[in-house]
C-alpha cells in the first residue's frame, strides 16, 4: 500500500507506459460538496483482451505466461487502497484502443491518503519517456487547471475559477458514462 | 496543488527531463515499478534531478524504466557510461542519491560501497 495516491497513479501510469501509449492522461476530480474524489488514468496503449483483464483483477501476482508481463501488484493496490475509501474501482480496456482505470472515492475518508506530491510523479512520468504526451487535468470546486508535456513552453497552464465553460472535462468524471467504442469491462469491488 | 506549483513543473519537466536529449556521457535509470515506488524511487530520482541541476552537470540525462529483476534491493539505480561501462547502485534513499550525483556524476569516481553485482568491463 502506498502512502500517496499520486503513488498509485504513478505505478498505473507506468503500465500505460509499458503499453506502449502514445498520449497518458490523468484526470483528478477533488469535489468536497460531493465529497468525492475522483482519479482516472486513461492511455491509447496496446490494451487488453477480457481474459487478461480478468486476470489482472483477480489475482494479486501477475503470470510469466501472461500476454502483458509487465502486470503485478499496481491495480490490485490501488483497488485496495480505493475499497478502503469506500470507493469504486474500474478498469476498462480494449485490445489496441487503450486502457481507462478510474478509482473514485469518499474525499472525507479517514483512510484516504493524501494526493502528495503530484509534480513528481508528472515529472517522473516525463522521464520514462520523453516521447509521450503527458497531460494532467485538475478539477475541484474552486479551480480547474491542464498541463500537457507537449504544449509549448508558453501557455503553460490556464486558470479557470469559473468552471462554466469546462463541460468537456466535467463530462468526463461521470462513471459509467457511454464511450464511443464498446469496450469490454470488468467492475471489482463496487460499493455503491 | 496550485497552480504556481504546476507552472514551475512545467519549467521543470522541460528543463531537467525534455531537454536532456541526445547521447550524453552519463545515463542514470531510475527503476521505477511498482517495488521501486514502494521502496521511495520517485524521490531518490527527484533529489538526483535537483542535484544534477544544482551541481549544474550538463552530460546527464535522467531516465525512468519498469522492474529491473531487483526488487528486494529498491531503490536500484543503474548509471550507464558512454564507454558501455554500467553500474548499479541499490538500496538507496536521497542521502545516497546525492552522494552518487557528487561522486559519479561529478568526480567520476564511483560509490563502491553502494554498488551491488558484478562490474560489467569489456574484456
Amino acid at each position: 500500500m502506498f502512502e500517496e495516491l499520486s503513488l498509485h497513479i504513478l505505478d498505473v501510469a507506468m503500465n500505460s507506459m509499458a503499453a506502449r501509449a502514445r498520449t497518458v492522461q490523468i484526470m483528478i476530480g477533488e469535489h468536497a460538496r460531493r465529497d468525492r474524489l475522483s482519479i482516472r488514468i486513461q492511455d491509447d496503449g496496446q490494451g487488453m483482451d477480457a481474459d487478461t483483464l480478468k486476470h489482472v483483477l483477480a489475482n494479486l501476482t501477475t503470470s510469466k505466461h501472461s500476454r502483458k508481463k509487465n502486470i503485478g501488484l499496481g491495480l490490485a493496490l490501488l483497488r485496495q487502497t480505493v475499497e478502503m475509501c469506500d470507493g469504486k474501482f474500474e478498469v476498462r480496456s480494449t485490445p489496441r484502443m487503450g486502457t481507462t482505470v478510474t478509482a473514485i472515492m469518499k474525499l472525507s475518508h479517514v483512510d484516504r491518503p493524501p494526493l502528495g506530491d503530484l509534480n513528481a510523479t508528472i515529472l517522473a512520468l516525463c522521464a520514462a519517456n520523453p516521447a509521450v504526451e503527458v497531460q494532467l487535468h485538475y478539477l475541484s470546486d474552486t479551480e480547474h487547471f491542464h498541463f500537457s508535456s507537449k504544449e509549448p513552453a508558453k501557455k503553460k497552464v490556464a486558470s479557470r475559477p469559473e468552471r462554466t465553460s469546462s463541460g468537456e472535462e466535467k463530462t468526463s468524471y461521470e462513471p459509467g458514462r457511454t464511450q464511443k467504442v464498446k469496450r469490454e469491462s470488468a467492475t471489482a469491488g463496487c460499493l455503491a | 496543488m496550485n497552480l504556481e506549483e504546476l507552472k514551475k513543473l512545467k519549467e521543470k519537466a522541460q528543463r531537467q527531463v525534455a531537454l536532456r536529449e541526445g547521447s550524453k556521457k552519463y545515463r542514470v535509470v531510475v527503476s521505477m515499478g511498482t517495488s521501486g515506488i514502494a521502496a521511495g524511487a520517485r524521490e531518490v530520482m527527484k533529489t538526483m534531478l535537483d542535484e544534477i541541476e544544482k551541481r549544474g552537470l550538463e552530460d546527464v540525462e535522467v531516465r525512468v524504466t519498469g522492474e529491473v529483476g531487483l526488487e528486494d534491493v529498491e531503490p536500484v539505480v543503474r548509471i550507464e557510461e558512454a564507454g558501455g561501462e554500467k553500474t548499479t547502485y541499490a538500496r538507496l534513499d536521497t542521502e545516497k542519491a546525492k552522494k552518487i550525483v557528487a561522486e559519479h556524476l561529478e568526480k567520476g569516481k564511483k560509490v563502491d560501497n553502494l554498488a551491488v553485482g558484478k562490474e560489467k568491463k569489456p574484456e
